[in-house]
């Protein structure tokens, strides 16, 4: 289409008529091409590694034959990245080095290289395929060396001297001249513990019982590992079959054995336990690294303050964790829009306390009727809301609120104006009138009340 | 007793205020304000505009300054007189030049209340409250205490809870301490829709987005500026903090017209009057400049009228600083001219401040100095570019520090910088603001179009893009930091920031006043203007050169310079003027060939007449037509042809279109002026357009018809945009002259000087050599024997051209990118002691690093050694980095015992890619001639074919892109594309420019399709279909070709283009 990487998004723009544009993600790159490299660990080799941005190396030692040979196990991948929604490139080759070069700058998507053939695979290649720096590349193309044919055919001391050690490192790595250490990943298990039943259970009391047990195994394996539970998942066997499973999640990382199992305990009614349950299993589906905890001192002076964390995790068990929230601050003069919801454990903005709000708004406002009230600036002398008649004895205002012109086009010229006042019992509400009193474009006059103060 | 508004601010508090002085006072106006008082922060940069639209709207200005101290409290203050405005100025200076440029406090003012204490006297003042706490209870007692009765509070509604009671309390605690309250409406703006604008440019000030902003918008409401009855009515509760207002209005009456300016002394001639001084030097020196031949008569007569003049307005003190200032540089040996209306003065002729002969070209004192005027004369003076500075520094030690600063520059958002900033603070993407501004021709103030938002694919409908462009389009022209002029200074006797603050400037040991040249104009203080120019340092060059080299002494003054030479008459006939002075411009070039300039006044016409002014008045094909004899001049009076006969009735300097004003519409001459001075000034008073009914309606009852008005009118109204003096297109014409003259005389002179003066004019290095080589001078590639820093002349010489022996030229090292001086220094002191023998030699002699000589080694500067560019950088890469002279001599040693490696060489179009990207420019080849056997499978044209190609052809041709300008009104576009042959001109129409605007903004090479168009010598294309070709430029090397437009190149002013960070600043395109 004419695009290029490296090309201002701007002049891409102008080159195709409505393309659609998306940021790039490398950190969610990179986390899936591991996903992949872990995949391909459990399912093709044991050694497997990200190489570069968009790479993957495969240690095919030994195990091409389980899958028909490399040619055929090269094309198996290839199908299986194209039902992924990628277009991939395969070079077998006897070097790390090699496979790298050949798996970018090759002819085919599939290249084999017979062992021992680096050497004539790679001249034609150019030295870009090296995996050298920006600036050694530069220096070579200055100096017109442009295929790793060229550059082994060369003398090496002189090389050397004008590159430094790196390019005839890199060279003697894709040549098998040279070693290459290879770091393979490992795929982590979430921490698990697992119990087969003798019999058949059915009841509360024994369901518990065993979870009391599974949860013993799982949080001395933690403690082991360092590692606490965010979320905790727990599968119950059915003999006929079913499997049943009920779930919590913690508002931060834990492997305190009574909060967990208190928690777990709280959904075991969920469990139908049909014909009875022969395995259970409980899977910390979500954990996070969690230190030797300090066992508090009781010799201290000062009580620390209550952790508030069990009882965000046993309320949240029972409303559902939507339900549990703090309210906090943010910068806006829109009332409605000056609040947020925020996680519990979080800390929280304060309002400033210098132009004061009720605690309470109402969502939406109310209409007012019957309002007398002189314009523009004056504070109403009566109002009925709700059906009841309120004369105003003291008011003060108006508190000016513009509308958030940058938010929606209908608030550019927005105005509320915000008036306490207090009527004869002593009461005292929040109430706006739509519009500065003197412009029309601002408001329609009308009344509202958006708050009673305590 | 009526209410006063003393508390408003413009848009000079940078950031905050967003309304001008003119719309705060045609608001005031229509409200009924009787005054109206400005206070900006820390500021007085805006009270001049403030004056003129005072005295336009007859609500009187109070002017007055808020003064933000550093413990955050804040005063307004307002001079009661003249020595109440001095201690202000005096108090701003003292806090402004506490702030360091360099810290990035620039423009910042750090003031405390000692300060303040100490400069009270002669200011009323006011506290500006917030709420009644114990801060402002001490900053209350501090105001009562230094300010006594003429102290006050401001009281203000917020439109915030609790206000009345807020300003209850304040007021009593003002009573306390026997501070008389002051209702004040802080406004921020003329009327209630610029609320919006006041956030974005907060956002612009925070440096964030809207979104982001929060608390930090003006929270305070209603910061319009609302009627009198309003105010009274909410003030009722305080009717004498209304009082206060008026009393405070009647109080300070100082007015800025009071500021008397003084000139500096200088000492000449003891005993003497300045006057007697100057009558003195100048009937001594008159005789001298009298031509052999002529009767001195004139002369001294002129001179006499003159020194009556001068004599009764006392400027005689002027023309001595002035006098001194030239004199001090022509004892440097720096080159200098004065320009302007200067040159219509026998007297500045006489003192050799100008080089222009007045009795000679008949020119107008009365431009420069009339009876009726009372204003100071404006004495313009260009020095060479790079040596001003010592001048400058002349001049700060000769006056002192606290009497000479420069005038400001009030840098206003133009559409570029506006839409990029309210683009990022309503959070557009960065590559959408982007492509927005790059859409945008230069410096335009013309606002993004909707055709500029469709050609990107962007959706117009979408509510932060259109509220960007709305926003935008009124941020244009809200000025939004001050930088100094570049050479306008303000000398006097007194101290200077008695007058006006003076506060230091970005760059060291310079400081600037806070009013703009029109700002001291109107309060006609006088100033100097010293001025670089690029010439002038470049014609030193050259005569240094010619004196070294041809043993000729000559200077601008020379008779050689004076008298018309036929044979420079006809290379300027033929448009063969690049690198000379002004007419080396795409349109002066493609004028040249019509107006075929014979004698000196007719450069003079060239100079003036291809200018945005005479273009949009329509000036330029009557007077060619007339020129040609295909149309007859045209004088419905006489008294007209006695104006307009020199330039064929058509008037083209803005001395006739005064002129005509006067004889032809009965203006008088301060009108005229005015008329003159608002075709100069455009972006402040909308143009020319409101003496439009004053001079249509004053023709036509003298007897003109009502057509012949009009067209005159909009000839006038041309030079709105621009438009020349006589004498000012005279002293133009002069160094333009001078500079054919060398250029016919002496290419390659003037092609080493042009290229040791770089970066200036129009072209880039890489044509003025072609140019040279056109002209028959050999050029000599870089050579690390041979050249110097410097492009220099060497001996020997094989073509003959004119008769003359034309010198080979060196280029030097400083052609070579990123080579620096210090490094070309050592190398040459290192090459002082014996010419070098190899790599490993040069290296060790001059111990350079390694880096500066790959640099040398790219622009194949070791070519002596017959090696290329890259065996050399082979060799220099095994030269290692040990610093160990010893160990580094033995490498070098067993270099020559390495085994020698065989690189690829470079093919010849790689070469020429590499010489454009080290030296910008390649003797070698043009880059098009290897794409040729291309472009011929094309059938396209070498641009050298068109000359014998018919008139109105359909040709095709193709090129590199040099210059894209469009002057004046825009409505057409000059491309010009190089070959291997030479360079085309295309001419592209508004409507075509439109269909093909990305390519013409974005290509480097294009393939255009058009019909040829033939004038006399002048060979154009009217494009009918422009082609992208760039890939097939970029082919051309392994790396893409390196490609930069001329300097001239008009559009991408105002902007860095993204894609090439080599460029180098481009000139204005006018």
């Amino acid at each position: 289409m004419g695009i290029r990487s490296g090309m201002a998004l701007a002049q891409a723009r102008l080159v195709v008529r409505g393309l659609d544009v998306r940021d790039s993600d490398p950190t969610g790159d990179s986390a899936f091409l591991q996903a992949l490299g872990l995949f391909a660990a459990r399912r093709w080799t044991p050694r497997a590694a990200p190489s570069d941005p968009a790479g993957l190396w495969l240690d095919l030692s030994g195990v091409a034959h389980l899958f028909g040979g490399e040619q055929a196990m090269a094309r198996r991948i290839l199908r299986f990245c194209a039902r992924l929604g990628f277009t991939a490139r395969i070079a077998v080759a006897g070097t790390a080095g090699a496979a790298h070069a050949l798996a970018r700058y090759g002819s085919r998507p599939v290249v084999l290289c017979p062992s021992g053939g680096e050497a004539e695979a790679l001249a034609p290649l150019p030295v870009s395929a090296l995996r050298l720096d920006q600036d050694v590349l530069g220096a070579a193309r200055r100096l017109g060396i442009e295929t790793i044919g060229e550059l082994t055919a060369m003398p090496r001391p002189p090389l050397a001297r004008r590159f430094g050690k790196t390019l005839l490192h890199r060279l003697d790595q894709a040549l098998s001249r040279a070693a290459e250490p290879f770091d393979p990943l490992i795929p982590e298990e979430p921490p698990k513990a697992s119990l087969r039943l003798a019999e058949p259970i059915a009841t509360a009391e024994a369901i518990e019982q065993v979870i009391g047990d599974l949860m013993t195994m799982l949080v001395s394996t933690l403690e082991k590992e360092g590692l606490g539970a965010r979320r905790l998942t727990l599968l119950c066997d059915r003999v006929d079959g079913e499997e049943q499973r009920i779930g919590i999640g913690t508002a931060r990382a834990s492997r305190d054995r009574v909060h967990l199992i208190r928690l777990l305990s709280a959904q075991v009614e969920k469990i139908e336990p049909g014909f009875g349950i022969e395995a259970m299993h409980l899977v910390a589906g979500r954990f996070e690294p969690l230190g030797p905890q300090p066992v508090e001192s009781e010799l201290g002076g000062s009580t620390p303050d209550p952790d508030l964390a069990p009882l965000v995790d046993r309320l949240a068990g029972r409303l559902g964790t939507r339900r549990i929230f703090r309210m906090s601050a943010l910068e806006s003069d829109v009332p409605e829009r000056s609040v947020c919801r925020v996680p519990p454990l979080q800390e929280v903005e304060g309002w400033p306390s210098r132009w004061p709000r009720p605690p309470r708004l109402l969502s939406p406002p109310e209409r007012l009727d019957n309002v007398f009230a002189l314009l523009p600036d004056r504070p109403p002398n009566r109002f009925t809301w709700r059906g009841r008649l309120h004369r105003v004895r003291r008011g003060d205002g108006p508190e000016r609120i513009y509308g958030e012109w940058w938010k929606h086009g209908g608030e550019a010229e927005a105005v509320r104006d915000y008036f306490q006042v207090e009527d004869e019992e002593g009461a005292r509400f929040w109430l706006y009138r739509r519009g500065d009193g003197s412009d029309g474009r601002t408001g329609d006059l009308s009344w509202w009340l958006h708050g009673v103060f305590g | 007793m009526t209410y006063v508004e003393l508390q408003a601010t413009s848009h000079f508090s940078f950031l905050r205020g967003v309304s001008s002085p003119e719309e705060l006072f045609s608001a005031a106006a229509l409200l009924g304000y009787p005054a109206l008082g400005i206070t900006d922060r820390n500021t007085v940069g805006g009270l001049v505009r403030a004056l003129v639209a005072a005295d336009q709207t007859g609500v009187r200005l109070v002017a007055g300054c808020r003064l933000d101290l550093m413990d955050s409290s804040s005063l307004l203050v307002w001079p009661e007189d003249l020595a109440g405005w001095s201690r202000l100025t005096r108090l701003l200076t003292l806090g402004k030049s506490r702030a360091e440029p360099k810290k990035g406090e620039k423009g910042q003012c750090f003031l405390h209340w000692e300060d303040v204490a100490a400069w009270s006297d002669g200011l009323v003042a006011a506290l500006v409250t917030d709420s009644a706490d114990s801060a402002t209870e001490a900053a209350l007692a501090q105001t009562a205490d230094i300010f006594g009765n003429r102290a006050h509070a401001t009281l203000g509604f917020r439109r915030r809870p609790g206000d009345k009671l807020r300003l209850h309390r304040l007021d009593q605690m003002a009573r306390r301490h026997g501070v008389r309250s002051l209702a004040a409406g802080d406004i921020l703006y003329d009327s209630p829709d610029k609320r919006m604008l006041q956030d974005v440019v907060t956002a612009i000030r925070h440096k964030c987005t809207i979104d982001e902003l929060g608390f930090r918008r003006e929270r305070y409401a209603d910061r319009h500026l609302k009627s009198v009855s309003e105010m009274e009515r909410r003030f009722a509760d305080y009717p004498d903090a209304i009082r206060a207002s008026a009393d405070i209005a009647e109080r300070c009456t100082f007015s800025l017209r009071e500021i008397s300016y003084q000139y500096p002394d200088e000492i000449v001639m003891f005993g003497r009057s300045p006057q007697e001084a100057l009558e003195r030097i100048t009937r001594e020196l008159v005789d001298g400049v009298v031509p052999q031949g002529s009767p001195p008569k004139p002369y001294r007569e002129l001179l006499e009228r003159e020194l009556r003049l001068v004599a009764q307005w006392g400027y005689a003190p002027y023309f001595l600083t002035v006098n001194s200032i030239v004199a001090y540089a022509r004892s440097q040996g720096i080159l200098c001219q004065g320009r302007g209306s200067a040159a219509n003065s026998m007297i500045c002729y006489v003192l050799g401040i100008t080089s222009i002969d007045p009795i000679l070209h008949g020119l107008l004192f009365e431009r420069f100095l009339s009876e009726s005027r009372k204003e100071p004369p404006d004495i313009d003076v260009d020095f060479e570019h790079d040596r001003r500075e010592e001048v400058i520094q002349w001049i700060y030690e000769t006056y002192g520090h606290s009497h000479a600063a420069l005038t400001a520059v009030v840098s206003r958002y133009r559409t570029r910088g506006a839409v990029r900033e309210v683009g990022k603070a309503l959070g557009l993407p960065e590559d959408v603001t982007g492509a927005l501004t790059g859409q945008i021709w230069g410096w335009s103030n013309e606002g993004v179009q909707d055709r500029h938002v469709d050609e990107l694919n962007l959706d117009r409908s979408d509510p932060r893009l259109a509220l960007t462009l709305d926003l935008a389009r009124q941020l244009i022209g809200t000025p939004r930091h001050l930088s100094q002029h570049p050479g306008g200074f303000v000398l006097t006797r007194d101290r200077l920031d008695n007058l006006v603050p003076v506060e230091p400037a970005a760059m060291e040991n310079r400081r600037v006043i806070e009013w703009e040249k029109d700002d001291i104009e109107e309060l006609k203080i006088m100033k100097v203007d010293v001025l670089g120019v690029g010439m002038l340092g470049c014609m030193r060059r050259a005569f240094d050169l010619l004196a070294e080299h041809k043993g000729v002494r000559l200077g601008l003054a020379s008779d050689e310079m004076q008298k018309d030479d036929p044979l420079v008459y006809d290379m300027i006939c033929k448009a063969d003027t690049i690198g000379v002075f002004q007419i080396e411009s795409r349109a002066q070039m493609s004028m040249l060939p019509r107006l075929r300039p014979k004698t000196f006044f007719d450069i003079v016409i060239q100079v003036a007449i291809v200018r945005p002014g005479p273009i949009q008045g329509d000036m330029v094909h009557p007077y060619l037509r007339r020129r040609e004899g295909k149309e007859k001049p045209e004088y419905p009076k006489p008294e007209l042809k006695a104006v307009l006969e020199k330039t064929l009735g058509v008037p083209l300097f803005q001395e006739q279109a005064m002129k005509v004003a006067i004889v032809g519409a009965g203006f008088t001459p301060t009108e005229a002026d005015a008329l003159r001075r608002s075709m100069a000034t455009f972006k402040f008073t909308g143009g020319v357009s409101r003496f439009r009914d004053k001079m249509i309606d004053g023709m036509i009852g003298r007897g003109y018809s009502a057509d012949f008005a009009e067209r005159t009118f909009k000839q006038i109204e041309g030079f709105g945009s621009y438009g020349f003096p006589e004498s000012h297109a005279a002293s133009f014409a002069k160094i333009a002259y001078a500079s054919c003259w060398m250029k016919f005389h002496h290419p390659e002179l003037f092609c080493a000087a042009l290229l040791n003066s770089q970066p200036m004019g129009f072209y880039q290095p890489s044509q003025l050599v072609q140019d040279a080589q056109a002209h028959g001078v050999e050029v000599r590639p870089v050579c690390i024997n041979a050249s110097r820093w410097d492009c220099t002349i060497e001996e020997k010489s094989s073509p003959r051209f004119h008769g003359e022996d034309i010198l080979p030229l060196r280029l030097g090292l400083r052609m070579v990118r990123g080579l620096s001086n210090d490094h070309a220094a050592r190398i040459l002191a290192a090459r002082g002691v014996a010419p070098f023998t190899g790599i490993a030699d040069v290296w060790l002699r001059s111990a350079v690093p390694i880096a500066a000589l790959e640099k040398i080694a790219d622009a194949d500067g070791f070519a002596c050694f017959g090696i290329d560019r890259r065996q050399a950088l082979w060799q220099l890469r095994g030269l290692g980095s040990t610093p160990l002279p010893l160990f580094a001599f033995a490498d070098a040693r067993e270099e020559g015992r390495e085994a020698a490696v065989a690189l690829a060489p470079l093919t010849e179009a790689c070469e020429v890619v590499e010489d454009y990207r080290t030296l910008q420019l390649s003797l070698r080849a043009h880059p098009l001639s290897f794409l040729r056997p291309d472009l011929d499978g094309m059938h396209i044209l070498r641009c050298g074919d068109l000359a014998r190609a018919k008139d109105g052809a359909k040709v095709k041709v193709a090129g590199v892109v040099l210059i894209r300008q469009r002057p004046g009104a825009g409505n057409v576009t000059f491309i010009t594309i190089e070959d291997e042959t030479g360079i085309a001109n295309t001419i592209l129409w508004q409507r075509k420019f439109e269909a093909q605007r990305r390519i013409v903004m974005t290509a480097a090479m294009i393939v255009v399709h058009g019909t040829l168009q033939r004038e006399g010598e002048v060979i154009h294309i009217i494009a009918d279909r422009l082609e992208d070709h760039t890939p097939l430029l970029r082919s051309l090397g392994d790396r893409r070709f390196p490609h930069r437009y001329a300097r001239c190149d008009g559009a991408n002013q105002g902007g860095a283009d993204p894609r090439d960070k080599l460029r180098l600043k481009a000139r204005n395109f006018h």
